[in-house]
């Protein structure tokens, strides 16, 4: 049973605490940054475009005093992902690809058309890698769920419908946060009553379908178990009383100064990307 | 507690949630396949969530999985295939529909028995997730079309038979307790 009991310490993401002017910033321009730059690297379709996010993501990074090294120790594990690529790409061909090929070897091409498939990939993947990874170094998670909620505030105003559902969608995936220990140490404890019964997880041994049959016993108990808490965490909050309507919270995030700027200059990074995409484009 | 309430939605869809996350942090969510490729039952809970809860809980457990694989391929990438899923066209929305198909499915066989609506939920769910995952990742030119439909056949056939054996069995226990009468055990115990 090598390595069941690792998993307690587990965490998403990478928060890293600081007082920085980034820091500081409220949950939903965090947000609003977030949404801005993973817009831009996912619709560009020119190098320029899709390497603006980095560039911006990279010098918000060292405002906030997280250097790039930081955020670009993904960049490694990425450098066999444009071999992958390249390899996948010539192995198998595109309908309509009539490009050049810049390689070839038998059946076998490595085409232009194919050689931009995968340098936009690569650099629409390190853009929302920096963006992604900057958005879970300077927020915790308290503040990314309390942002969801605060993110729909201004439509809340318009219909109390989707302010609701905006404060059911924060509670369930805080509830999920903070039962993830639990039940991994559900899946911990259940592994083991089975194993102690002679199931064998993780071995080399026995067929793919042994396998999966001995996953049984471990996925129901383990659902079943969460349902159950599910369901008496449900019974408790009721008989407290809760129902969703005129939450406040202890959670208050105050708008810094420079806040709105921030917020309409998430909105123009966006824009100069695809200004930039335009450009580029429009000289092919 | 009135059946199907709003608290016991929200709950079940953010335990579920953590079901998921748990799944996808630990080995446990992945059983070892042919020549080293695995097979994952991650959004097996979005399935359970939206035959158990309905439709709305379906789509955020997907959700709350599909952004936990984004953080992930983000802040911590194992394998290069695992960094096309920075891009939430290709992590999250696939995961969204995964719920959504789901119960549509389950609501197509309800009234014949149980357990047999839920396995087939269970296929319709997985095979959305295989399909759209596979489609996104063919759209955003990280993988050939050729390499998807080998990857589909290897995988993906597989995991909607898991899926559904695991949903079936899920479903019919939590509504075995159910129908006994029994409350949670976990009630009596503390």
């Amino acid at each position: 049973m090598r390595g069941i009991e690792y998993f307690r310490n587990i965490s998403i993401g990478q928060y890293r605490a600081g007082n920085s002017i980034i820091h500081r910033l409220t949950p939903t321009t965090k947000y609003l940054w977030l949404l801005a730059l993973m817009i831009a690297s996912i619709a560009s379709s020119s190098y320029a475009g899709a390497l603006l996010p980095l560039a911006v993501a990279l010098s918000i990074g060292a405002a906030a005093g997280i250097g790039p090294g930081f955020l670009l120790r993904g960049v490694k594990p990425l450098i066999p992902l444009l071999a992958v690529a390249a390899i996948l790409q010539s192995l198998f061909t595109w309908p309509g690809d009539e490009s050049t090929a810049l390689l070839s070897y038998g059946p076998l091409a490595f085409t232009a058309f194919k050689a931009r498939l995968v340098l936009m990939m690569f650099a629409r993947t390190l853009s929302l890698m920096t963006v992604i990874g900057l958005f879970t170094s300077v927020t915790s998670e308290g503040e990314s769920v309390h942002g969801i909620e605060d993110l729909f505030a201004p439509f809340g105003r318009l219909s109390g419908a989707i302010a609701r559902s905006a404060h059911r969608l924060a509670l369930a995936v805080g509830i999920a946060l903070r039962f993830v220990p639990a039940i991994v140490g559900e899946l911990e404890a259940i592994a083991k009553a089975q194993a102690s019964r002679g199931a064998d997880f993780g071995s080399g041994r026995g067929g793919p379908i042994a396998k999966a049959r001995a996953y049984l016993p471990l996925f129901v108990p383990v659902t079943v178990r969460a349902l159950e808490r599910a369901e008496l965490l449900a019974e408790a909050m009721e008989a407290r009383g809760y129902t969703g309507e005129g939450r406040t919270r202890l959670a208050s995030y105050p708008k810094q100064r420079g806040e709105g700027l921030a917020r309409l200059a998430a909105i123009a990074v966006c824009a100069a990307s695809f200004a930039l995409d335009y450009i580029s484009r429009s000289q092919r | 507690m009135a059946e199907n309430s709003n608290v016991r939605k929200i709950v079940v869809a953010g335990v579920l949630g953590a079901l998921s996350i748990a799944l996808f942090l630990t080995p446990f969510g992945y059983i070892p396949w042919l020549a080293g490729a695995s097979l994952t039952v991650m959004h097996v809970p979005a399935i359970i969530g939206a035959v158990l809860e309905g439709p709305v809980v379906g789509i955020v457990v997907g959700g709350i999985f599909g952004v936990t694989a984004l953080i992930k391929a983000a802040t911590a990438p194992q394998g290069p295939i695992d960094a096309f899923f920075v891009n939430p066209l290709i992590s999250v929305l696939p995961r969204l529909l995964v719920g959504l198909a789901a119960w549509a499915v389950y609501k197509a066989f309800r009234g014949k028995l149980t357990g047999i609506a839920a396995a087939v939920a269970g296929i319709a769910g997985s095979l959305t997730n295989s399909v759209l995952v596979l489609g996104a990742l063919v759209a955003f030119a990280a993988i050939p079309p050729a390499a998807a439909g080998a990857v589909f056949v290897a995988n993906g056939l597989i995991e909607a038979a898991l899926a559904a054996v695991l949903a079936a069995g899920v479903v019919a226990a939590w509504k075995g307790i159910e129908s006994r009468g029994g409350k949670a055990r976990l009630a009596k115990e503390e």
